[in-house]
């Protein structure tokens, strides 16, 4: 037995049952399988287990979202250096960043992580893993001037009514983090959108590249409309863009896609069909195109990809397997939907350019019932092959 | 013939596959008879400790159905009668006296076999003790007598991990396994299906007459007996099937020609656990120890049957009725530093979060580890792949966990059964018994009639 289990041992005789500590078991489950696989022994048929468990699975989400983490804080000090007028240095923009960044993560973390755990402890259950995915995921679609204290109501808000009031962890309807995130949008739309957010600096006004293009006159081309505003693909694709804090790089969130689809981690279906849907809709609005359309209507489907939050939001939002369709015909669908909803909202909706976080939510309320006819047909079959013997 | 070409599903290749060859074991001191074998039977002693038994004598008599009754494989003197809680029953131990006298039933040629009638048959399989072997879907308990099922399964494929080979158990059985196949053929007016795997040699198999005879290709659990009636011959609500094991096809023919109760089980003995991992011949109930010749079993897990649906015997345990393999593996339980970060080049795994999901496939060594604790369930598409049947099992799950039976069984739950579900059990995340909660959801219809 190593030190570690020795230790762990002894612990976790403070938290057994009668002990003090006893209804902060949870705690203790956490920290103990954090540092050590739990080995537990099989106790009936199946005998073998795969090697694979939740805590690896949400890890890994986590891992694929380091490169947005970096862009994320890099971008934040790069838009404050711009700003200001500044040079930029790398290590410069990375402090500055960090120095806005990292206390956000914090408080997401600590505030979720607080009714994660008050939820556990009171209806006596393990801490679930999947709070390092949410926590993370809401901190990086927040703007990085937020006050630290909208981190923390957003984020009790989406863990306590968008998961915990459904039965915690796999029994939520809706995208815990997005739920969040709305739930700011909604409350407090003055510090969340807009032109003045998206940089650190007092009095600092500049346009997200979206709201550049929705501003546009119409007939305008909206490429040209970006050109003339200092947006190149090349910034929007690979983030120095203001915008939240880490889904401003496409670059960045495509490491991520290309973790997870060799990983196997998300599913590939949603990706894909937001993809398509996507393409299809905006193909839809550019045939449609005409003088007196909006600018939006010429926007290509490869530049709606890397603007606002679509790529963030497809690969790590959309592809959250409890609040998504749970039927691989239905993952299509679901997928393809978002990507409609997504240039439908950008274009339909002026007060809101970006569609992403609404479009995902909505279709997060219409999964079960895409399911719902998936499931329909299967037993629709069955039901003939009854009825056909 | 029929082929079907299954895409779902996938095979372990687990280490310490039996070799060809087949050691005689002579007759073990004790044999068992285990009542948690018989799923549904409802057992009355019909001995006591002390009792002289011969080979087919009684020693299970159903509470409940007419004539059931399950025999004794030994002769000799009944030596423990072993319960658990609540006074079940768990096995009935039978000192063997070496002499293998057995009860003498009816004998039959090959020829008259075709002029019995139904009842005679069924009676003669009651009477002989061997009716237990025929078993019915839903709900895999044994076959109601004297009913009429639409159809009659022989399960002649096995994909579990190191499943014996069939076609080397039927070498030189051609003969008698036609001969208990017309024996089933007599118990239905619908057909008998003969389930073989799409590379089966063994003659028996390939030439067998007066059944329809299905090849199916694929990973498991394509094997398994709900696939083959999935795609055959659908069980739906209001109806039934039988299904029978391959030897156990040998075992009628050998009780219809030989007029004795048939104890003859081949069985592999198969693991990383054990010595010699071979084939061996040996006596229906027979203990494990028996088996192994000399393993050492210390930190090894007994299995009758398959590490996905066989039974921890231990290492004092008898073979299972219905088994014809014992697995032996290590038992786990080590804890592992940081297990969530680590590469993992040796860590077997379906899912792709292993450097070892990017190497050359190789047989693996697995232990009884979980690799982790229980939690909700989150990844919801791991189970789709998995299972050969056309149905939703993430779907199934939820019906049967919310107790909703309309929706339980027009999701296709009368057609499953719990072994079907052990690969999801195996690949889940979150570590859901799946198989365990389908089969409470199984045990709920039943209650509820």
């Amino acid at each position: 037995m190593s030190f570690l289990q020795k230790q762990s041992k002894k612990i976790e005789k403070l938290f057994e049952k009668g002990k003090p500590l006893e209804k902060f078991y949870p705690f203790y489950e956490a920290l103990d399988t954090f540092l050590l696989t739990p080995g537990n022994k099989t106790k009936k048929a199946p005998h073998v287990r795969d090697s694979v468990d939740l805590k690896r699975v949400m890890i890994f989400v986590v891992i694929a979202l380091i490169p947005c983490i970096f862009m994320g804080i890099y971008n934040a000090g790069y838009q404050i250096e711009l700003a200001k007028g500044l040079t930029h240095s790398l290590l410069g923009c990375l402090g500055l960043g960090a120095w806005k960044v990292l206390p956000i993560i914090f408080v997401a973390y600590a505030a979720g992580g607080f009714w994660e755990a008050l939820f556990a402890v009171v209806r006596k259950h393990e801490i679930n893993e999947g709070f390092l995915v949410t926590g993370i995921l809401y901190a990086l679609v927040l703007p990085p001037t937020i006050p630290l204290w909208q981190v923390a109501v957003g984020i009790s808000f989406g863990v306590v009514i968008g998961k915990e009031i459904f039965g915690g962890t796999g029994m939520n309807i809706l995208n815990p983090a997005l739920t969040a995130r709305a739930f700011l949008f909604f409350a407090y739309p003055a510090q969340m959108s807009g032109d003045a957010v998206w940089a650190a600096v007092d009095g600092f006004t500049q346009a997200t590249p979206l709201a550049v293009v929705a501003a546009a006159p119409k007939g305008a081309l909206a490429t040209s409309v970006l050109a003339e505003a200092g947006y190149t693909f090349k910034d929007i694709f690979l983030g120095f863009i203001p915008g939240s804090i880490g889904e401003t790089s496409a670059a960045a969130c495509l490491f991520g896609l290309v973790f997870l689809l060799v990983t196997r981690v998300a599913s590939w279906r949603i990706i894909a069909g937001c993809a398509l849907g996507l393409t299809a809709m905006s193909m839809v609005f550019s045939l449609n195109q005409g003088a007196e359309s909006l600018a939006f209507f010429s926007l290509p489907a490869h530049w709606h990809m890397v603007m606002g939050g679509f790529a963030f939001g497809a690969i790590f939002m959309a592809t959250d397997p409890v609040s998504s369709s749970a039927t691989d015909t239905g993952r299509w669908i679901y997928g393809f939907l978002i990507g409609v909803l997504v240039v439908l909202i950008r274009m339909v909706n002026p007060a809101y350019p970006e569609g992403v976080m609404l479009a995902i939510l909505f279709m997060n309320v219409f999964a079960p019932l895409i399911d719902h006819f998936v499931v329909q047909k299967n037993i629709k079959r069955r039901l003939v092959r009854a009825e056909g013997k | 013939m029929s082929n079907f070409r299954i895409r779902k599903g996938k095979n372990i290749k687990l280490k310490g596959a039996a070799e060809r060859n087949i050691v005689d074991i002579s007759l073990p001191h004790q044999l068992a008879v285990q009542p948690q074998d018989f799923p549904g039977l409802k057992p009355r002693l019909a001995v006591k400790v002390g009792d002289v038994v011969k080979v087919g004598s009684p020693i299970l008599i159903d509470k409940d159905v007419e004539g059931l009754k399950v025999v004794s494989p030994a002769s000799g003197k009944v030596a423990e009668i072993n319960r658990g809680e609540k006074r079940a029953l768990l096995s009935i131990v039978i000192e063997t006296d070496g002499n293998q006298e057995s009860e003498s039933f009816q004998k039959f040629t090959k020829d008259s076999i075709a002029t019995q009638s139904r009842e005679d048959i069924t009676n003669h399989l009651l009477n002989a003790g061997l009716w237990p072997i025929i078993r019915q879907r839903p709900f895999s308990k044994i076959a109601k007598p004297h009913a009429n099922p639409k159809a009659i399964f022989v399960h002649a494929m096995n994909t579990e991990p190191l499943a014996p080979d069939l076609d080397f158990i039927l070498e030189n059985s051609f003969c008698d396994f036609q001969a208990g196949l017309d024996v089933l053929k007599k118990l239905t007016d619908g057909e008998v299906h003969l389930c073989i795997a799409e590379d089966a040699k063994s003659k028996a198999l390939t030439e067998a007459k007066n059944v329809q005879t299905h090849r199916f290709a694929g990973a498991h659990p394509t094997g398994n007996v709900s696939t083959h009636m999935h795609y055959v011959d659908p069980v739906h609500k209001g109806d039934f099937v039988w299904y029978v094991e391959v030897q156990d096809v040998l075992r009628i023919a050998a009780l219809f020609l030989e007029g004795q109760y048939p104890v003859e089980r081949l069985a592999a003995v198969t693991g990383e656990g054990v010595k010699n991992a071979v084939y061996v011949r040996t006596h229906v109930g027979a203990p494990v120890s028996s088996l192994l010749q000399g393993s050492n079993l210390d930190g090894m897990r007994c299995i009758s049957g398959s590490i996905l649906t066989g039974k921890d015997i231990g290492a004092k345990g008898f073979l299972r009725f219905y088994d014809a393999q014992v697995t032996i593996i290590p038992e786990g339980g080590k804890r592992e530093l940081l297990g969530w970060l680590v590469p993992g080049f040796k860590k077997y795994t379906f899912s792709k979060t292993f450097a070892s999901a990017f190497l050359p496939g190789h047989q693996v060594s697995l232990d009884t580890d979980t690799h982790g604790s229980d939690r909700a369930i989150v990844v919801n598409n791991v189970y789709d792949s998995l299972n050969t049947l056309e149905i939703l099992p993430y779907f199934l799950l939820k019906a049967v966990i919310s107790e909703n039976i309309e929706d339980a069984e027009a999701l296709g739950i009368l057609e499953c059964d719990e072994e079907d579900f052990a690969l999801c059990t195996f690949a889940c995340p979150s570590k859901t018994d799946v198989g365990g909660i389908i089969r409470q959801g199984l045990e709920m219809i039943e209650k509820e009639g």
